[in-house]
Protein backbone atom coordinates (compact mmCIF):
# COMPACT_ATOMS: atom_id res chain seq x y z
CA UNK A 1 0.00 0.00 0.00
CA UNK A 2 1.24 3.79 -0.84
CA UNK A 3 2.14 5.79 1.66
CA UNK A 4 0.12 8.64 0.35
CA UNK A 5 0.63 11.43 2.30
CA UNK A 6 -3.05 12.78 1.76
CA UNK A 7 -4.65 9.57 3.48
CA UNK A 8 -6.24 9.86 7.18
CA UNK A 9 -5.84 7.95 9.97
CA UNK A 10 -8.01 5.56 10.67
CA UNK A 11 -9.95 5.07 7.34
CA UNK A 12 -7.01 4.91 4.89
CA UNK A 13 -9.53 6.94 3.05
CA UNK A 14 -8.50 10.82 1.27
CA UNK A 15 -9.78 13.91 3.02
CA UNK A 16 -12.05 14.47 -0.13
CA UNK A 17 -12.58 10.81 -0.21
CA UNK A 18 -13.97 10.96 3.48
CA UNK A 19 -15.87 13.94 2.39
CA UNK A 20 -17.99 12.47 -0.11
CA UNK A 21 -19.07 8.87 2.05
CA UNK A 22 -19.97 11.74 4.70
CA UNK A 23 -22.19 13.53 2.27
CA UNK A 24 -23.87 10.46 1.55
CA UNK A 25 -24.58 9.77 4.97
CA UNK A 26 -25.38 13.38 5.55
CA UNK A 27 -27.75 13.18 2.32
CA UNK A 28 -29.58 9.91 3.56
CA UNK A 29 -30.39 11.71 6.54
CA UNK A 30 -32.04 14.28 5.48
CA UNK A 31 -34.26 12.41 2.82
CA UNK A 32 -35.40 9.20 5.31
CA UNK A 33 -35.79 12.15 7.80
CA UNK A 34 -38.28 13.97 5.52
CA UNK A 35 -39.55 10.84 5.18
CA UNK A 36 -40.60 10.07 8.17
CA UNK A 37 -41.58 13.31 9.04
CA UNK A 38 -44.25 13.37 6.24
CA UNK A 39 -45.28 9.52 7.38
CA UNK A 40 -46.00 10.52 10.83
CA UNK A 41 -47.91 13.78 9.37
CA UNK A 42 -50.23 11.89 7.48
CA UNK A 43 -50.68 9.19 9.74
CA UNK A 44 -51.68 11.33 12.62
CA UNK A 45 -53.89 12.72 9.89
CA UNK A 46 -55.85 9.82 9.36
CA UNK A 47 -55.40 8.43 13.26
CA UNK A 48 -54.61 11.40 15.43
CA UNK A 49 -52.97 10.13 18.29
CA UNK A 50 -52.24 13.70 19.97
CA UNK A 51 -55.08 15.29 21.52
CA UNK B 1 10.38 8.48 21.05
CA UNK B 2 6.59 8.63 22.46
CA UNK B 3 5.74 10.01 19.17
CA UNK B 4 7.71 7.37 16.73
CA UNK B 5 5.97 4.75 18.36
CA UNK B 6 2.90 6.58 18.25
CA UNK B 7 3.48 6.64 14.53
CA UNK B 8 4.52 3.05 14.18
CA UNK B 9 1.25 2.13 16.07
CA UNK B 10 -0.71 3.87 13.44
CA UNK B 11 0.88 2.83 10.50
CA UNK B 12 0.30 -1.14 12.09
CA UNK B 13 -3.72 -0.32 12.75
CA UNK B 14 -3.29 1.28 8.97
CA UNK B 15 -2.21 -1.83 7.31
CA UNK B 16 -4.58 -3.67 9.00
CA UNK B 17 -7.44 -2.32 8.17
CA UNK B 18 -6.29 -2.08 4.43
CA UNK B 19 -6.08 -5.18 4.42
CA UNK B 20 -9.20 -6.64 6.29
CA UNK B 21 -11.11 -3.82 4.59
CA UNK B 22 -12.01 -4.41 0.95
CA UNK B 23 -14.14 -7.95 2.06
CA UNK B 24 -16.77 -5.35 4.00
CA UNK B 25 -17.28 -2.32 1.51
CA UNK B 26 -19.29 -2.20 -1.82
CA UNK B 27 -16.99 -1.79 -4.03
CA UNK B 28 -15.70 -4.30 -6.33
CA UNK B 29 -12.17 -5.20 -6.09
CA UNK B 30 -10.55 -4.37 -9.18
CA UNK B 31 -12.27 -4.21 -12.83
CA UNK B 32 -11.89 -7.84 -13.63
CA UNK B 33 -11.73 -8.48 -17.21
CA UNK B 34 -13.89 -11.75 -16.80
CA UNK B 35 -17.31 -11.36 -14.99
CA UNK B 36 -19.13 -14.49 -13.65
CA UNK B 37 -22.30 -15.39 -14.81
CA UNK B 38 -23.59 -15.74 -10.74
CA UNK B 39 -22.44 -11.60 -10.67
CA UNK B 40 -24.40 -10.78 -13.49
CA UNK B 41 -27.52 -12.52 -12.14
CA UNK B 42 -26.88 -10.73 -9.05
CA UNK B 43 -26.55 -7.18 -10.44
CA UNK B 44 -29.92 -8.05 -12.51
CA UNK B 45 -32.04 -7.96 -9.32
CA UNK B 46 -32.26 -4.88 -9.42
CA UNK B 47 -34.58 -5.45 -12.52
CA UNK B 48 -36.91 -7.16 -10.18
CA UNK B 49 -37.53 -4.58 -7.75
CA UNK B 50 -38.64 -2.32 -10.69
CA UNK B 51 -40.81 -4.84 -12.43
CA UNK B 52 -42.34 -4.97 -8.14
CA UNK B 53 -42.77 -0.77 -8.70
CA UNK B 54 -44.03 -1.24 -11.86
CA UNK B 55 -46.88 -4.13 -10.61
CA UNK B 56 -47.46 -2.36 -7.51
CA UNK B 57 -48.46 0.64 -9.46
CA UNK B 58 -49.79 -0.03 -12.59
CA UNK B 59 -51.82 -3.23 -11.44
CA UNK B 60 -52.62 -3.58 -7.72
CA UNK B 61 -52.65 0.02 -6.88
CA UNK B 62 -55.09 0.62 -9.99
CA UNK B 63 -57.47 -1.81 -8.68
CA UNK B 64 -57.32 -0.91 -4.72
CA UNK B 65 -57.28 2.58 -5.45
CA UNK B 66 -60.48 2.56 -7.29
CA UNK B 67 -62.52 -0.88 -5.78
CA UNK B 68 -61.64 -0.31 -2.19
CA UNK B 69 -60.65 3.17 -2.03
CA UNK B 70 -63.53 4.55 -4.04
CA UNK B 71 -60.95 7.40 -5.54
CA UNK B 72 -62.29 8.28 -8.44
CA UNK B 73 -60.85 6.62 -11.63
CA UNK B 74 -59.98 9.48 -13.80
CA UNK B 75 -57.80 10.35 -10.36
CA UNK B 76 -55.80 7.07 -10.10
CA UNK B 77 -55.50 7.19 -13.92
CA UNK B 78 -53.65 10.66 -13.66
CA UNK B 79 -51.77 9.55 -10.30
CA UNK B 80 -50.32 6.47 -11.98
CA UNK B 81 -49.18 8.42 -14.99
CA UNK B 82 -47.33 10.83 -12.68
CA UNK B 83 -43.93 9.05 -13.04
CA UNK B 84 -44.05 8.83 -16.52
CA UNK B 85 -43.28 12.96 -16.08
CA UNK B 86 -39.81 11.70 -15.55
CA UNK B 87 -39.47 9.15 -18.07
CA UNK B 88 -37.43 12.10 -20.50
CA UNK B 89 -35.57 12.99 -17.50
CA UNK B 90 -33.59 9.35 -17.87
CA UNK B 91 -31.20 11.27 -20.70
CA UNK B 92 -30.19 13.47 -17.85
CA UNK B 93 -30.02 11.35 -15.32
CA UNK B 94 -27.46 8.93 -17.98
CA UNK B 95 -25.32 12.09 -18.66
CA UNK B 96 -24.98 12.79 -15.13
CA UNK B 97 -23.94 9.43 -14.51
CA UNK B 98 -21.29 9.78 -16.94
CA UNK B 99 -19.35 12.71 -16.12
CA UNK B 100 -19.96 12.25 -12.03
CA UNK B 101 -17.65 13.33 -9.84
CA UNK B 102 -16.30 11.17 -7.20
CA UNK B 103 -13.30 11.61 -4.87
CA UNK B 104 -14.42 7.71 -4.70
CA UNK B 105 -13.51 7.31 -8.04
CA UNK B 106 -17.20 5.98 -8.67
CA UNK B 107 -20.25 7.42 -10.78
CA UNK B 108 -23.08 4.66 -11.17
CA UNK B 109 -23.12 3.27 -7.51
CA UNK B 110 -24.01 6.69 -5.88
CA UNK B 111 -26.97 6.90 -8.32
CA UNK B 112 -28.24 3.76 -7.48
CA UNK B 113 -28.13 4.34 -3.94
CA UNK B 114 -30.04 7.84 -4.62
CA UNK B 115 -32.79 6.16 -6.68
CA UNK B 116 -32.91 3.28 -3.85
CA UNK B 117 -33.65 5.92 -1.16
CA UNK B 118 -36.42 7.53 -3.45
CA UNK B 119 -37.47 4.52 -3.68
CA UNK B 120 -38.01 3.50 -0.47
CA UNK B 121 -39.16 7.05 0.34
CA UNK B 122 -42.11 7.22 -1.95
CA UNK B 123 -43.39 3.21 -1.00
CA UNK B 124 -42.43 4.20 3.00
CA UNK B 125 -45.26 7.30 2.55
CA UNK B 126 -47.25 5.87 -0.46
CA UNK B 127 -50.07 3.51 1.95
CA UNK B 128 -50.81 6.68 4.47
CA UNK B 129 -51.29 9.12 1.59
CA UNK B 130 -53.70 7.10 0.19
CA UNK B 131 -55.45 6.59 2.98
CA UNK B 132 -55.88 10.11 3.92
CA UNK B 133 -56.57 10.71 -0.38
CA UNK B 134 -59.61 7.89 -0.11
CA UNK B 135 -60.65 9.96 3.69
CA UNK B 136 -60.38 6.87 5.95
CA UNK B 137 -60.89 7.34 9.20
CA UNK B 138 -60.31 10.93 10.68
CA UNK B 139 -58.86 11.58 7.38
CA UNK B 140 -62.66 12.61 5.81
CA UNK B 141 -62.15 16.07 7.61
CA UNK B 142 -58.90 16.56 6.43
CA UNK B 143 -58.26 19.67 3.24
CA UNK B 144 -58.33 17.86 -0.07
CA UNK B 145 -54.77 19.01 -0.74
CA UNK B 146 -53.33 17.15 2.09
CA UNK B 147 -54.02 13.78 0.40
CA UNK B 148 -53.77 14.49 -3.56
CA UNK B 149 -50.51 15.91 -2.73
CA UNK B 150 -49.12 13.62 -0.69
CA UNK B 151 -50.16 10.57 -2.76
CA UNK B 152 -48.81 12.81 -6.05
CA UNK B 153 -45.52 13.10 -4.12
CA UNK B 154 -45.19 9.40 -3.29
CA UNK B 155 -46.37 7.65 -7.02
CA UNK B 156 -43.43 10.48 -8.06
CA UNK B 157 -40.78 9.45 -5.81
CA UNK B 158 -41.22 5.61 -6.75
CA UNK B 159 -41.45 6.49 -10.34
CA UNK B 160 -38.12 8.93 -10.43
CA UNK B 161 -36.57 6.05 -8.45
CA UNK B 162 -37.62 3.29 -10.82
CA UNK B 163 -35.86 5.44 -13.60
CA UNK B 164 -32.57 6.39 -11.93
CA UNK B 165 -32.34 2.71 -10.75
CA UNK B 166 -33.24 0.96 -14.39
CA UNK B 167 -31.11 3.60 -15.90
CA UNK B 168 -28.15 3.48 -13.98
CA UNK B 169 -28.20 -0.15 -13.31
CA UNK B 170 -27.85 -0.74 -17.30
CA UNK B 171 -25.38 1.72 -17.32
CA UNK B 172 -23.13 -0.49 -15.05
CA UNK B 173 -24.34 -3.69 -16.21
CA UNK B 174 -22.85 -1.69 -19.92
CA UNK B 175 -19.44 -0.94 -18.71
CA UNK B 176 -19.13 -4.09 -16.64
CA UNK B 177 -19.54 -6.91 -19.68
CA UNK B 178 -17.59 -6.82 -22.82
CA UNK B 179 -19.37 -6.43 -26.10
CA UNK B 180 -19.99 -10.17 -26.80
CA UNK B 181 -21.32 -11.12 -23.51
CA UNK B 182 -23.81 -7.80 -24.00
CA UNK B 183 -26.77 -9.88 -25.41
CA UNK B 184 -26.45 -11.94 -22.19
CA UNK B 185 -26.86 -9.30 -19.66
CA UNK B 186 -29.24 -7.66 -21.72
CA UNK B 187 -31.33 -11.14 -22.03
CA UNK B 188 -31.06 -11.75 -18.32
CA UNK B 189 -32.06 -8.25 -17.50
CA UNK B 190 -35.66 -8.52 -19.50
CA UNK B 191 -36.27 -11.85 -18.05
CA UNK B 192 -35.39 -11.02 -14.54
CA UNK B 193 -38.16 -7.76 -14.83
CA UNK B 194 -40.74 -10.01 -16.42
CA UNK B 195 -39.97 -12.54 -13.43
CA UNK B 196 -39.98 -9.98 -10.98
CA UNK B 197 -43.54 -8.76 -12.55
CA UNK B 198 -44.76 -12.35 -12.34
CA UNK B 199 -43.82 -13.20 -8.75
CA UNK B 200 -44.66 -9.78 -7.25
CA UNK B 201 -48.22 -10.01 -9.06
CA UNK B 202 -48.73 -13.44 -7.56
CA UNK B 203 -47.48 -12.72 -4.09
CA UNK B 204 -49.66 -9.02 -4.19
CA UNK B 205 -52.89 -11.26 -5.61
CA UNK B 206 -52.24 -14.03 -2.07
CA UNK B 207 -51.44 -11.05 0.56
CA UNK B 208 -53.90 -8.84 -0.55
CA UNK B 209 -57.34 -11.14 -0.76
CA UNK B 210 -58.91 -10.13 2.04
CA UNK B 211 -58.15 -6.24 2.19
CA UNK B 212 -57.69 -4.28 5.46
CA UNK B 213 -55.93 -0.92 5.15
CA UNK B 214 -53.58 -2.05 7.79
CA UNK B 215 -52.62 -5.26 5.16
CA UNK B 216 -52.64 -2.19 2.34
CA UNK B 217 -49.64 -0.71 4.48
CA UNK B 218 -47.82 -3.83 5.45
CA UNK B 219 -47.83 -4.66 1.58
CA UNK B 220 -46.28 -1.41 0.27
CA UNK B 221 -44.36 -0.96 3.30
CA UNK B 222 -42.73 -4.63 2.76
CA UNK B 223 -41.94 -3.57 -0.90
CA UNK B 224 -40.01 -0.86 0.09
CA UNK B 225 -37.67 -2.89 2.31
CA UNK B 226 -37.76 -5.91 0.02
CA UNK B 227 -36.38 -3.24 -2.97
CA UNK B 228 -33.80 -1.45 -0.98
CA UNK B 229 -32.21 -5.36 0.12
CA UNK B 230 -32.97 -6.38 -3.38
CA UNK B 231 -31.07 -3.31 -4.72
CA UNK B 232 -28.21 -3.09 -2.03
CA UNK B 233 -27.46 -6.92 -2.78
CA UNK B 234 -27.59 -6.15 -6.42
CA UNK B 235 -25.15 -3.15 -6.40
CA UNK B 236 -22.90 -4.98 -3.84
CA UNK B 237 -19.09 -5.23 -4.96
CA UNK B 238 -20.30 -4.46 -8.67
CA UNK B 239 -18.50 -1.20 -9.38
CA UNK B 240 -14.64 -0.75 -9.15
CA UNK B 241 -13.11 2.27 -7.79
CA UNK B 242 -11.53 3.80 -10.60
CA UNK B 243 -8.53 6.42 -9.14
CA UNK B 244 -7.61 7.83 -12.72
CA UNK B 245 -11.45 9.01 -13.19
CA UNK B 246 -11.28 10.38 -9.55
CA UNK B 247 -8.35 12.51 -10.51
CA UNK B 248 -9.10 13.45 -13.94
CA UNK B 249 -10.20 17.14 -14.47
CA UNK B 250 -13.62 17.91 -14.66
CA UNK B 251 -15.31 17.13 -17.78
CA UNK B 252 -16.72 20.31 -19.47
CA UNK B 253 -19.09 19.30 -21.93
CA UNK B 254 -22.58 20.45 -21.20
CA UNK B 255 -25.51 17.63 -21.72
CA UNK B 256 -26.98 19.69 -24.86
CA UNK B 257 -23.10 19.19 -26.51
CA UNK B 258 -23.03 15.75 -25.05
CA UNK B 259 -27.08 14.88 -26.59
CA UNK B 260 -25.55 16.48 -29.87
CA UNK B 261 -22.02 14.12 -29.99
CA UNK B 262 -24.74 11.50 -29.50
CA UNK B 263 -27.21 12.28 -31.98
CA UNK B 264 -24.12 12.78 -34.69
CA UNK B 265 -23.15 9.08 -33.84
CA UNK B 266 -24.36 7.05 -37.58
CA UNK B 267 -27.71 5.61 -37.10
CA UNK B 268 -28.59 6.64 -33.26
CA UNK B 269 -31.75 9.17 -34.25
CA UNK B 270 -32.57 6.31 -36.61
CA UNK B 271 -32.57 3.44 -33.90
CA UNK B 272 -33.99 5.75 -31.37
CA UNK B 273 -36.86 6.10 -33.72
CA UNK B 274 -37.07 2.37 -34.61
CA UNK B 275 -37.48 1.81 -31.25
CA UNK B 276 -40.31 4.73 -29.81
CA UNK B 277 -42.03 3.22 -33.05
CA UNK B 278 -41.75 -0.42 -32.17
CA UNK B 279 -42.48 -0.27 -28.68
CA UNK B 280 -45.78 1.91 -29.20
CA UNK B 281 -46.56 -1.18 -31.55
CA UNK B 282 -46.06 -3.74 -29.30
CA UNK B 283 -47.28 -1.93 -26.13
CA UNK B 284 -50.67 -0.53 -27.57
CA UNK B 285 -52.14 -4.20 -26.59
CA UNK B 286 -51.02 -4.92 -23.43
CA UNK B 287 -53.84 -2.95 -21.46
CA UNK B 288 -56.51 -4.05 -23.97
CA UNK B 289 -55.77 -7.82 -24.65
CA UNK B 290 -57.84 -8.73 -21.08
CA UNK B 291 -60.68 -6.89 -21.51
CA UNK B 292 -60.66 -7.96 -25.54
CA UNK B 293 -60.67 -11.53 -24.11
CA UNK B 294 -63.48 -11.04 -22.01
CA UNK B 295 -66.08 -8.89 -23.94
CA UNK B 296 -65.63 -10.15 -27.54
CA UNK B 297 -64.55 -13.93 -26.87
CA UNK B 298 -66.58 -14.20 -23.44
CA UNK B 299 -63.32 -15.60 -21.43
CA UNK B 300 -63.50 -15.72 -18.20
CA UNK B 301 -61.38 -14.05 -15.58
CA UNK B 302 -59.03 -17.02 -15.10
CA UNK B 303 -58.72 -17.49 -19.26
CA UNK B 304 -57.93 -13.28 -19.54
CA UNK B 305 -55.13 -13.92 -17.21
CA UNK B 306 -53.85 -17.01 -18.74
CA UNK B 307 -53.84 -14.72 -22.05
CA UNK B 308 -50.92 -12.33 -20.23
CA UNK B 309 -49.16 -15.11 -18.85
CA UNK B 310 -49.05 -16.88 -22.36
CA UNK B 311 -47.65 -13.05 -23.93
CA UNK B 312 -45.24 -13.10 -21.05
CA UNK B 313 -44.15 -16.52 -22.38
CA UNK B 314 -44.00 -15.81 -25.75
CA UNK B 315 -41.87 -12.50 -24.62
CA UNK B 316 -39.40 -15.02 -22.03
CA UNK B 317 -38.79 -17.50 -25.39
CA UNK B 318 -38.05 -14.48 -27.85
CA UNK B 319 -35.61 -13.30 -25.21
CA UNK B 320 -33.85 -15.92 -24.72
CA UNK B 321 -33.65 -17.00 -28.91
CA UNK B 322 -32.52 -13.62 -28.83
CA UNK B 323 -29.54 -14.41 -26.69
CA UNK B 324 -28.93 -16.84 -28.84
CA UNK B 325 -28.69 -15.63 -31.91
CA UNK B 326 -26.88 -12.70 -31.00
CA UNK B 327 -24.31 -14.35 -28.68
CA UNK B 328 -23.32 -17.22 -30.27
CA UNK B 329 -24.63 -17.22 -33.86
CA UNK B 330 -23.70 -13.07 -34.24
CA UNK B 331 -26.42 -11.80 -35.45
CA UNK B 332 -26.46 -8.61 -36.01
CA UNK B 333 -28.51 -7.04 -32.85
CA UNK B 334 -31.17 -4.77 -35.24
CA UNK B 335 -31.80 -7.96 -37.75
CA UNK B 336 -33.07 -9.37 -34.66
CA UNK B 337 -35.39 -6.06 -34.22
CA UNK B 338 -36.29 -6.59 -37.80
CA UNK B 339 -37.41 -9.88 -37.31
CA UNK B 340 -39.30 -9.26 -34.11
CA UNK B 341 -41.82 -6.64 -35.77
CA UNK B 342 -41.93 -8.55 -39.17
CA UNK B 343 -43.38 -11.24 -36.85
CA UNK B 344 -45.74 -8.64 -34.80
CA UNK B 345 -47.13 -7.44 -37.75
CA UNK B 346 -48.92 -10.43 -38.68
CA UNK B 347 -49.71 -11.43 -35.04
CA UNK B 348 -51.74 -8.19 -34.51
CA UNK B 349 -53.67 -9.18 -38.30
CA UNK B 350 -54.21 -12.68 -36.49
CA UNK B 351 -55.98 -11.09 -33.52
CA UNK B 352 -58.13 -8.91 -35.23
CA UNK B 353 -59.14 -11.98 -37.54
CA UNK B 354 -59.85 -13.92 -34.30
CA UNK B 355 -62.37 -11.19 -33.61
CA UNK B 356 -64.14 -12.17 -36.91
CA UNK B 357 -63.68 -15.81 -36.14
CA UNK B 358 -64.72 -15.36 -32.94
CA UNK B 359 -62.34 -18.31 -32.32
CA UNK B 360 -60.59 -18.49 -29.14
CA UNK B 361 -57.35 -20.75 -29.96
CA UNK B 362 -56.34 -18.45 -32.64
CA UNK B 363 -56.14 -15.59 -29.96
CA UNK B 364 -53.60 -17.54 -28.11
CA UNK B 365 -52.03 -18.51 -30.57
CA UNK B 366 -51.44 -14.69 -31.97
CA UNK B 367 -50.37 -13.52 -28.26
CA UNK B 368 -47.78 -16.20 -28.22
CA UNK B 369 -46.69 -14.86 -31.20
CA UNK B 370 -47.01 -10.99 -30.50
CA UNK B 371 -45.30 -11.76 -26.99
CA UNK B 372 -42.52 -13.63 -29.27
CA UNK B 373 -42.06 -10.64 -31.59
CA UNK B 374 -42.42 -8.22 -28.59
CA UNK B 375 -39.30 -10.18 -26.98
CA UNK B 376 -37.10 -10.51 -29.77
CA UNK B 377 -37.84 -6.56 -30.93
CA UNK B 378 -37.17 -5.51 -27.43
CA UNK B 379 -33.61 -7.64 -26.90
CA UNK B 380 -32.50 -6.17 -30.06
CA UNK B 381 -33.28 -2.80 -29.63
CA UNK B 382 -31.52 -2.74 -26.47
CA UNK B 383 -28.46 -4.73 -27.32
CA UNK B 384 -27.91 -2.88 -30.69
CA UNK B 385 -28.34 0.59 -28.21
CA UNK B 386 -25.56 -0.71 -25.96
CA UNK B 387 -23.29 -1.52 -29.26
CA UNK B 388 -23.79 2.03 -30.31
CA UNK B 389 -23.02 3.42 -27.43
CA UNK B 390 -19.62 5.38 -27.10
CA UNK B 391 -17.95 4.28 -24.49
CA UNK B 392 -17.82 7.59 -22.27
CA UNK B 393 -21.61 8.10 -22.76
CA UNK B 394 -22.81 4.31 -21.73
CA UNK B 395 -25.36 6.16 -19.32
CA UNK B 396 -26.63 8.92 -21.87
CA UNK B 397 -27.31 6.44 -24.42
CA UNK B 398 -29.08 3.94 -22.02
CA UNK B 399 -30.77 7.00 -20.54
CA UNK B 400 -31.97 7.74 -23.98
CA UNK B 401 -33.19 4.45 -24.87
CA UNK B 402 -34.84 4.41 -21.70
CA UNK B 403 -36.84 7.87 -21.92
CA UNK B 404 -37.89 6.97 -25.36
CA UNK B 405 -39.13 3.43 -24.68
CA UNK B 406 -40.64 4.16 -21.62
CA UNK B 407 -42.57 7.60 -23.18
CA UNK B 408 -43.34 5.32 -26.06
CA UNK B 409 -44.80 2.73 -24.16
CA UNK B 410 -47.05 5.10 -21.51
CA UNK B 411 -48.43 7.61 -24.70
CA UNK B 412 -49.33 4.11 -26.84
CA UNK B 413 -51.27 2.75 -23.85
CA UNK B 414 -52.66 5.80 -23.05
CA UNK B 415 -54.09 6.74 -26.77
CA UNK B 416 -54.91 2.26 -27.11
CA UNK B 417 -57.26 3.22 -24.08
CA UNK B 418 -58.55 6.64 -25.34
CA UNK B 419 -59.39 4.73 -28.61
CA UNK B 420 -61.43 2.17 -27.45
CA UNK B 421 -62.78 4.55 -25.25
CA UNK B 422 -64.14 6.51 -27.83
CA UNK B 423 -65.28 4.38 -30.32
CA UNK B 424 -66.98 2.65 -27.25
CA UNK B 425 -69.49 5.74 -26.98
CA UNK B 426 -69.20 7.09 -30.36
CA UNK B 427 -73.33 6.55 -31.55
CA UNK B 428 -73.20 4.77 -34.69
CA UNK B 429 -71.17 1.79 -33.00
CA UNK B 430 -74.21 1.25 -30.62
CA UNK B 431 -75.49 3.01 -27.58
CA UNK B 432 -75.30 -0.28 -25.83
CA UNK B 433 -71.69 -1.18 -26.33
CA UNK B 434 -71.42 -2.21 -23.16
CA UNK B 435 -73.81 -5.12 -23.55
CA UNK B 436 -72.52 -5.96 -27.15
CA UNK B 437 -70.59 -9.40 -26.74
CA UNK B 438 -68.92 -10.84 -30.05
CA UNK B 439 -67.90 -9.43 -33.60
CA UNK B 440 -69.91 -6.71 -32.56
CA UNK B 441 -68.03 -5.65 -29.38
CA UNK B 442 -65.14 -5.88 -31.39
CA UNK B 443 -65.81 -3.12 -33.13
CA UNK B 444 -63.93 -0.56 -30.93
CA UNK B 445 -60.43 -2.64 -30.30
CA UNK B 446 -60.54 -3.15 -33.96
CA UNK B 447 -58.38 -0.04 -34.84
CA UNK B 448 -55.96 -0.39 -31.93
CA UNK B 449 -54.64 -3.09 -33.31
CA UNK B 450 -54.99 -2.08 -36.74
CA UNK B 451 -52.46 1.13 -35.23
CA UNK B 452 -50.55 -1.62 -33.86
CA UNK B 453 -49.68 -3.12 -36.90
CA UNK B 454 -49.27 -0.16 -38.72
CA UNK B 455 -46.68 1.25 -36.56
CA UNK B 456 -44.57 -1.97 -36.42
CA UNK B 457 -44.46 -1.33 -40.34
CA UNK B 458 -43.30 1.85 -39.99
CA UNK B 459 -41.03 0.69 -37.58
CA UNK B 460 -39.75 -1.54 -40.09
CA UNK B 461 -39.29 0.99 -42.94
CA UNK B 462 -37.13 3.16 -40.53
CA UNK B 463 -34.87 0.46 -39.32
CA UNK B 464 -34.46 -1.71 -42.82
CA UNK B 465 -31.66 0.90 -43.65
CA UNK B 466 -30.07 0.37 -40.28
CA UNK B 467 -29.62 -3.59 -41.62
CA UNK B 468 -26.25 -2.00 -43.81
CA UNK B 469 -24.98 0.30 -41.49
CA UNK B 470 -22.47 -0.05 -38.93
CA UNK B 471 -23.69 1.04 -35.77
CA UNK B 472 -21.52 -0.65 -33.94
CA UNK B 473 -19.31 1.90 -32.35
CA UNK B 474 -16.65 -0.15 -31.04
CA UNK B 475 -16.49 -2.84 -33.73
CA UNK B 476 -15.70 -0.60 -35.91
CA UNK B 477 -12.16 -1.18 -34.74
CA UNK B 478 -12.70 -4.56 -36.75
CA UNK B 479 -10.92 -7.30 -34.23
CA UNK B 480 -12.07 -10.55 -33.98
CA UNK B 481 -14.60 -11.85 -31.29
CA UNK B 482 -11.91 -14.20 -29.84
CA UNK B 483 -9.81 -11.88 -28.73
CA UNK B 484 -12.39 -9.34 -27.12
CA UNK B 485 -11.06 -8.49 -24.08
CA UNK B 486 -7.82 -6.98 -25.26
CA UNK B 487 -9.62 -5.28 -28.33
CA UNK B 488 -12.13 -4.21 -26.24
CA UNK B 489 -9.36 -2.20 -24.06
CA UNK B 490 -7.86 -1.13 -27.46
CA UNK B 491 -11.19 0.72 -28.05
CA UNK B 492 -11.61 2.36 -24.72
CA UNK B 493 -8.11 3.53 -25.37
CA UNK B 494 -8.98 4.37 -29.16
CA UNK B 495 -12.16 6.20 -27.97
CA UNK B 496 -11.20 8.61 -25.61
CA UNK B 497 -10.45 12.05 -26.11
Amino acid sequence: MSNDPDKVWPTGLTLREAEEVHSYLIDGTRVFGVIALLAHILVAVTTPWLG
Amino acid sequence: MGVSTMFDYKRFALGRLVAIAPHYLPFADAASAEVPLSRLLRLSLFQMTVGMALVLMVGTLNRVMIVELQVPATLVALMLALPLVFAPFRALIGFKSDTFRSALGLRRLPWIFKGTMYQFGGFAIMPFALLVLSGYGEAVDAPRWIGLSAAALAFLLVGAGMHIVQTVGLALATDLVPPEDQPKVVGLMYVMLLLGMILSALVYSALLTTYTPGRLIQVIQGTAVVTIFLNGLAMWKQEARDRSRALAPRSETTFTEALQHLSVQPGMLRLLAVIALGTAGFGMADVLLEPFGGQVLNMTVAETTRLTVVLACGSLLGFALASRWLGRDGWQPISVAILGALIGVPAFLMVMASAALLTVPLLIAATLIAGFGAGLFGHGTLTATMRAAPREQIGLSLGAWGAVQTTAAGAAIALGGLIRDVMHVSPDVGAQGAALTGSAAAIPYLPVFGLEAGLLLLALIVAWPLRRQDIDTRQSTAISPSTGIASRQDSIAETRP
